[in-house]
């Protein structure tokens, strides 16, 4: 009786907070983590395995990576997250680098973003993927397994993008 | 997908070592030879003449609105000017579809590029070189052989944080008559804007 007492009382006290999150704007990103060269594979890919996770590395500085987000958000709208995973990584330098939450908060991006932190891009580059020459935006797609099934290079579209998450899926189901 | 192609009409005499679609050339290719017009003028510009003129000819892919490639506009130039002196011509390249001449004539005016900047109608140069980003450096030895392939250093926000002068020290040592330390280097940069 008591205990239900004070379950019925911390429903009364939380009501009220759980309505105005229900009526809230869309939830903004996550907050930016920093990734190591040495650290990529471990903390971006491998917990994904089990999925498909598409990789988008990107900068507030880059037009096309900017002008690709919409598409992307898009796309993943298409897949369950049970069966695939989309994960940013911001290649920012420490003075642009601030930017990057506002900017996924402005474009509503759901997406965990990483920070890459290197002071020499190089190594980050080759951590990720030793063919990518680091032009901006690039994305990985790898599959359940976390092996690279798809590189794409340049700014994509919303099929482009839903294209290669399918493929990497198995096809059309 | 982007689907390079390289056109015949580049080769002149330089076809060994053309590089696969997706490839840019490596240290130790031969480049492909080009003519191309100046930005500014409009005056077709030969790499085979530069090459016969210099020691060394360094080819840069540039952009006016790629951010990567304006913040080393103060340092090509200082590049350029220091290593004129020295039997090293600099020249760039503007591949970027979006960027016509009379802009990227304008761009190096208004940033103090003084050195020559060439505009690449229908990137058939940044195909045929595999050329993807800006800014993105070739140097050649005098037969058109890449010595160095990849970025001016590794310090995108600040010259005074530079402790990788990888095009300087290509530079250096190509004059010196030593092999280049890093002949191939990576950064960060814009991917030029094709047709």
């Amino acid at each position: 009786m008591h205990d239900q007492a004070r379950l019925k009382g911390a429903a009364r006290l939380l009501a009220p907070a759980v309505l105005a999150l229900s009526l809230a704007p869309a939830a903004a990103a996550e907050p930016v983590k920093l990734v190591k060269p040495e650290q990529y594979r471990s903390r971006v890919v491998a917990p994904k395995k089990g999925r498909v996770l598409l990789v988008n590395f990107w900068a507030t500085w880059c037009d096309p990576c900017r002008e690709e987000m919409p598409a992307l958000v898009s796309a993943a709208k298409g897949f369950p997250s049970r069966d695939v995973a989309v994960v940013l990584v911001s290649t920012d330098t420490p003075k642009t680098a601030s930017a990057v939450p506002r900017f996924l908060s402005q474009l509503r991006v759901p997406f965990v973003c990483w920070q890459a932190k290197s002071r020499d891009p190089q190594p980050f580059i080759d951590s990720v993927d030793r063919s990518w020459d680091g032009s901006l935006p690039y994305t990985l797609v790898y599959d359940r397994k976390g092996e690279i099934v798809a590189k794409l290079a340049g700014r994509q579209t919303e099929a482009s993008f839903s294209e290669a998450l399918t493929k990497a899926l198995g096809g059309p189901r | 997908m982007r689907i390079r192609l390289v056109s015949a009409s580049l080769a002149l005499g330089l076809a060994l070592g053309a590089p696969a679609a997706g490839d840019a050339l490596k240290a130790g290719a031969v480049a492909p030879g080009f003519t191309l017009p100046a930005a500014g003028d409009g005056k077709p510009v030969a790499l085979k003449e530069l090459l016969a003129a210099n020691k060394a000819v360094a080819v840069i892919f540039v952009a006016t609105k790629c951010p990567v490639s304006n913040a080393y506009n103060g340092r090509m130039a200082a590049i350029a000017k220091e290593y004129a002196g020295k039997g090293v011509a600099v020249v760039g390249i503007n591949s970027n579809a979006t960027e016509p001449a009379a802009e990227v004539a304008d761009h190096a005016k208004k940033h103090g590029l003084d050195f020559q900047i060439l505009k690449d109608p229908g990137n058939k140069v940044a195909d045929a070189w595999g050329a993807t980003k800006t800014p993105e450096v070739f140097l050649l030895d005098p037969k058109g052989v890449v010595l160095y392939h990849g970025r001016i250093d590794e310090s995108q926000d600040d010259p005074k944080d530079v402790r990788s002068p990888d095009f300087r020290n290509a530079l250096d040592a190509i004059l010196a008559g030593k092999p280049v330390p890093k002949a191939e280097t990576k950064a960060f940069g814009c991917t030029i804007k094709r047709a």
